[in-house]
Order: C-alpha cells, then sequence, then structure tokens
C-alpha cells in the first residue's frame, strides 16, 4: 500500500513535468509551422549576417518564452481529492477549476511517450463517460505517485482494488517480436494503404498551399498528363506502380502495427483487463470488465490460416464517434484459447455459442445486389462520359463477377443469433466480425421498413449502445418485433448498471 | 435475503398493440410554412436567374424548368401532407416511443432507465402555434435519439415531468 501520499491537499506533479511541458510546446509549435521552418532553412544561406543573428535571437527568446510558459503551466497545475471528487486547477491566466465525481471516472490510464521514458514519469489521463470537456491528463507524477493516486481513486469509486502488475503473474495475451511481424503480415494492407494514401495526400495539399503561390502547379498539372500518357501507354509501369504500391502497403501496415502494438501484453484480472503496449508511446489501460459496451472478434482470411483474430474492445463514447478513435482498444493476435478465455471471462456464452445462427431474408441479397449494380452501372456512365472510350467496358468481364462475389461473400457473413442475455451479430466483407453484446446495455432500439422491405414483410433493427450502432438488416417482420418487444424488456427490467 | 427469481413471462409487452398518439394538428402548418420558407428563396432565385443570368438558348426551355421547379415543390408538399399523419408517440410506464415516415417506415423506443437527460425546445414558428418539441439523450452517439416535434408546450412539459421523476426513481 501507498500511504505516503496524501491526497487531500493540493499538490503539484513532479518538477519534470516542466521539462515534458517544455518539449510538448516546442512540439506542437514545431507541427503548426514547419512548413515555415522547412523555407527558412532552404534559404538560410542567402541570410545576411546581421539577419541570421537577429534570427538566432528571436528563436531563442522565443524559446525562453516557451519555458517559462511550461514553468508557469507547471506552477498553476495542482490537483487534490475530496469528497469523491478529484479536483483541479489549472490554467495560467484564465484559471479553470474542474472537479470530477468518481462514479464518472471511466478508467485510469498510463502514458509513456518517449521524453517520459527517459525521464522516468508516467502521464496519467482520467477519462470520464459523457462530457467531453472533463478530460484530465497530468503529464509528469513518478510511477509510484500515480500508482498510489490510481489506487486511491479506484478504491474510492468501487470498482474494486486494481492490482499493480507484478511481474511474475502470467500475462493472458503476450504478443512477441515474431507474432507482432505474424500480425502486420496479414493485416488489411489495402485499408493501411490507402489511410497511407490520405496522409499523403493531405500532405501535399499542405504543401501546395504554400508552393500554389509560386507557379509550380503546371508544371505538376503537365507531369500528370505526361504520366496518364505513359500509364495507357506501358504495361511495364503498371507492374512498377504495382510493386512499389505493394512494397508501401506493406510497409505501412508494418509501421501502424509495431508502433501501436509494441510489447502487447495483457493481464485478465478478477474484474478487469490490464492492458499495456505502444513502441514509442507507452500506453497501459486497465479495462473494466463493467464498463465494456461490446467486443467485436475480427479476422480475415490470412489471420484465419495461421489461427489468430484481433479484439476490439468498445467502452462509452462520448460526443461524436469519431474524436476518441483511441478509445477503440485493440488486442492484436489473439489464439483461439485466448479469444476463448477473454469471452468466457466477460460473458457466458455456451448457451449462444450453441444456438441457432439466423440469416437475413433474401431480400438482404437482393437489396446489396441492387445497390452495388446500380452503383457500378453509375460509374461507368460517369467514366463513359468523361473519357468516351468503348474499351473501358471490356473491364465488366472482370469487375462484375468481383461484385457478385463480393456481395455473396458479405451476404454469407450477415447472420445473428440470440438468447436470452446475449447477442452476437456477425459480419464482414473479406474479414469476418463478430460483435458480442450484453442485451441489457442496450440505449435505445430503433426499427426500420422501406416501403420495399413491407412488401417483403422484412424490418431492420438498429439497436445503439454507448459505443455505437449494431445493425440487424433485412429480418423477418415477426422476428424484428420478437427482438424489439424482448431487448426493450431485458434493458428495463435490468438491475445492473450498463456502466 | 431475497432469493432471485425469474418467473418465465408468457408474453412481453408488444411494441405493435400499443395506442400512438398524433402529434398536433397545427404541426402541420409549421411544416408547411417551413417548406414555404424554404422555397420562396429558391424560387425567387430561379426568377433571377431567368431574367439575368440564363442565356437564350436555355430561356428556351425556361416553361419546363419552371414546371419542374413546380412539380417538385408539389411532390415534397404532398409528401409533407401524407406523411404527416404518421408521426405518432406513445408512452408506456418505462419507455417512450415515436414513429414516423410514409416511404421509410421508422420506430424508436428509449426506454426511461437508459436516459441521461430531457430537453424541450420551441422554434420560433413553432412557437407562434403554442407548440414546442421534446428531445430525449442517452450515452453514446447522440444524433440519433429521440425527438418529439410538433406537441404543444403543457404535453411536453408534462412528459418531461413524467420522463424526469421515472429516471429519479
Amino acid at each position: 500500500m501507498n500511504n505516503s501520499f496524501d491526497f487531500s491537499n493540493f499538490s503539484r506533479q513532479s518538477p519534470k513535468g516542466i521539462l515534458v511541458i517544455y518539449i510538448h510546446l516546442i512540439y506542437k509549435l514545431i507541427k503548426v509551422s514547419w512548413l515555415l521552418l522547412l523555407l527558412l532553412i532552404k534559404d538560410f544561406s542567402k541570410l545576411s549576417n546581421l539577419g541570421a543573428n537577429y534570427l538566432y535571437l528571436s528563436l531563442t527568446l522565443l524559446l525562453l518564452l516557451l519555458l517559462a510558459r511550461a514553468y508557469l503551466t507547471y506552477k498553476n497545475f495542482q490537483f487534490k481529492i475530496a469528497n469523491e471528487h478529484f479536483i483541479l486547477k489549472q490554467g495560467i491566466l484564465k484559471k479553470t477549476n474542474t472537479s470530477i465525481p468518481f462514479h464518472r471516472i471511466q478508467n485510469i490510464n498510463f502514458k509513456q511517450n518517449i521524453i517520459q521514458q527517459i525521464i522516468g514519469v508516467f502521464e496519467v489521463s482520467i477519462e470520464t463517460a459523457g462530457s467531453k470537456d472533463t478530460e484530465i491528463a497530468i503529464k509528469a507524477l513518478p510511477l509510484l505517485k500515480a500508482e498510489a493516486l490510481k489506487e486511491f481513486v479506484s478504491k474510492k469509486a468501487q470498482f474494486g482494488a486494481t492490482e499493480i502488475i507484478d511481474s511474475d503473474k502470467k500475462p493472458l495475451v503476450k504478443i512477441g517480436v515474431k507474432e507482432l511481424l505474424k500480425v502486420s503480415l496479414t493485416e488489411n494492407h489495402l485499408q493501411n494503404l490507402m489511410i497511407f494514401l490520405a496522409i499523403i495526400i493531405g500532405f501535399f495539399q499542405q504543401i501546395e498551399q504554400i508552393v500554389g503561390s509560386l507557379g509550380r502547379t503546371e508544371a505538376l498539372d503537365g507531369l500528370i498528363v505526361e504520366s496518364k500518357n505513359a500509364l495507357s501507354a506501358s504495361f511495364f509501369f503498371i507492374l512498377i506502380l504495382f510493386i512499389f504500391l505493394t512494397i508501401v502497403a506493406l510497409l505501412s501496415s508494418f509501421v501502424k502495427v509495431f508502433l501501436v502494438h509494441f510489447n502487447l501484453t495483457a493481464y485478465l484480472t478478477d474484474d478487469s483487463f490490464e492492458i499495456s503496449q505502444g513502441l514509442f508511446t507507452k500506453k497501459s489501460i486497465v479495462l473494466k470488465k463493467q464498463k465494456i459496451q461490446n467486443i467485436t472478434i475480427s479476422t480475415n482470411p490470412l489471420k484465419k490460416l495461421i489461427g489468430i483474430s484481433f479484439i476490439t474492445f468498445k467502452q462509452v463514447l462520448s460526443g461524436r464517434v469519431n474524436v476518441k478513435k483511441d478509445k477503440l482498444i485493440r488486442l492484436v493476435g489473439c489464439k483461439k484459447a485466448q479469444i476463448a478465455s477473454i469471452k468466457a471471462s466477460l460473458f457466458n456464452v455456451t448457451e449462444l455459442e450453441n444456438g441457432e445462427r439466423k440469416y437475413p431474408n433474401s431480400y438482404y441479397k437482393r437489396r446489396i445486389f441492387t445497390f452495388s449494380f446500380l452503383f457500378t452501372i453509375g460509374m461507368y456512365a460517369v467514366l463513359f462520359l468523361i473519357s468516351s472510350q468503348v474499351e473501358i467496358f471490356y473491364s465488366t468481364i472482370l469487375v462484375f463477377p468481383i461484385i457478385t462475389f463480393l456481395v455473396l461473400k458479405k451476404v454469407k457473413k450477415r447472420f445473428y443469433k440470440i438468447t436470452d442475455t446475449m447477442l452476437l451479430v456477425g459480419s464482414g466483407l473479406l474479414e469476418t466480425h463478430l460483435t458480442y453484446l450484453e442485451i441489457f446495455k442496450v440505449q435505445n432500439i430503433k426499427m426500420k421498413q422501406t416501403f420495399f422491405q413491407k412488401k417483403s414483410d422484412v424490418a431492420d433493427i438498429v439497436l445503439q449502445t454507448a459505443s455505437g450502432k449494431i445493425n440487424i438488416p433485412c429480418i423477418r417482420f415477426e422476428d424484428a418485433i420478437k427482438i424489439y418487444n424482448h431487448t426493450l424488456y431485458k434493458v428495463e427490467n435490468s438491475k445492473t448498471s450498463w456502466m | 435475503m431475497t432469493i432471485f427469481s425469474n418467473d418465465l413471462v408468457l408474453e412481453l409487452p408488444d411494441i405493435k398493440k400499443l395506442e400512438f398518439i398524433k402529434i398536433n394538428k397545427n404541426y402541420l402548418k409549421v411544416i408547411l410554412i417551413n417548406a414555404f420558407l424554404f422555397f420562396t428563396p429558391l424560387f425567387i432565385g430561379l426568377i433571377v436567374m431567368h431574367q439575368y443570368v440564363f442565356t437564350a438558348e436555355i430561356n428556351e426551355f425556361i416553361v419546363p424548368i419552371y414546371g419542374i421547379f413546380i412539380a417538385f415543390f408539389g411532390f415534397i408538399i404532398w409528401y409533407l401532407l401524407l406523411s404527416f399523419t404518421k408521426r405518432k408517440y406513445a408512452l408506456r410506464e418505462k419507455d417512450i416511443s415515436y414513429k414516423s415516415g410514409l416511404l421509410v417506415r421508422k420506430i424508436t423506443t428509449v426506454p426511461f432507465s437508459r436516459i441521461q437527460h430531457v430537453e424541450t425546445d420551441e422554434k420560433l414558428i413553432s412557437r407562434v402555434f403554442g407548440l414546442s418539441s421534446i428531445s430525449v439523450y442517452t450515452a453514446g452517439d447522440s444524433s440519433d435519439d429521440l425527438v418529439i416535434k410538433g406537441i404543444t408546450k403543457k404535453t411536453a412539459l408534462k412528459i418531461k415531468e413524467f420522463i424526469t421523476t421515472k429516471i429519479n426513481e
């Protein structure tokens, strides 16, 4: 026990925090002005001696100013615990007083970026569900104090004592470098490529904004036209491009996986998961079982081949869904046995596993076929109008079978199983996702029926949970009503808190 | 200590048998006024385009253009009129439901035990007719929760009161 720390009076973080804040400020400054800096460095040699001196002087001044700001931020950042509330005072000119009742605290996470690792402090962030402003991050606490704080808050918040990870406890999942390699190899490379390209395009747009005024865009346009001609002319070029993109896709998968999941370790305790991972920024998270809204177990054909899948834990989201992507906690590279033990520790799944899979009505297949074919035909029409070349229609020989194949895959993967307390929804296109939800955690329920669906006597069910929607499309109207009534009954009669 | 009991429920409360209440008739006027407010500027814009912007070639087809515009407007009004009767809500002891839609029928139910907060508000035109709307919010992605527009202010406050007491029970 760490009773040596007194939280009832205001205290500051570790003085090392000044350094952490300082570097964070510099980092933020560079992030907004990197282009300017780049231009400056490029033209540095053209500067006169006097000019250079001024530049050094202003830079030094700026750095000193930031240092002062970091110091003041540190000085004005105080926290204490009183009356089951976590109270925080901060702000240099604009003083803010935040107070979070313990029962609102969702979890307490430890994080270490590279600086914090070097100087040996932890960033403690307190996550709350609901109001998005009350997210608190204490930038620098020594380990002992951080753990004492966590213990104090979690004891009082009555979600049971959190164990400090002791090294001799056996982890539930431990992913070494070799496994991580496997994971990266079997990632969805196409998706990673897209993300990477999106970043690159964003990056270029930023440059373009600056360069655009210099009249280089014309040259760029010329290049694009040229390469377009080359593209239609040479098969060789396409091959090179293909190989290049494959390498980029593979690399981006590797980088992504290694950055986020390096040294992934997960422990299972009585009422929570403790997960730590990350290469440069080490993150350790305590995930309360009770606060997990639903889990999704996903795999893809490649991963299936080597017998691994990943689990996504979904917690309460606040505000817009995309704001907090990092609230999705992912365990990659889990083996079957590990998945089974995680599932078993969360819910009672035996009845569910033995239950019968129910598939959507054939209307679902018709709907997806209609939509995807209409979309493709529309795309072809647009392409034809732009290029007015008949040759593009040759590709239909390939495109339509592929679409048919994908649609059939998607339809096949859609199913649901429902028992008294649990719901399992399967979905996916190439990947397979199985979402497990305890019915009483539903927030509200919606049923939709279009004019055409009514004719076929089917309806869509949308279950809204605190961490997003779960769809069950195109099931028989009768079944939809049954699920609707059953869900409401379960929610309204449950005494268990949903978070 | 009470013994845990879980009696078999033979018949669950059925959403199909629920008696829904139509929203206030005056709200139709609000919807129509809103539609006119939306279309009038567009129409004026079209006239301005006709007079000053369009070339003679386009103006040859000006009658069909007006025709399409008015037909579109007429269709929207017709759809609004027909779908208005489908806007209904219902309160039960433990939840609130709202259904709407002509071509796409939607029904949403929010259990009181999951409601985070309730809001009533009156928009300008609604206020003229003494109407307001009530929104309930649950946790998570709150964009899709339940909103009932076009009930009298009195009813809205009554429902709010009812839900608030139910939440605090």
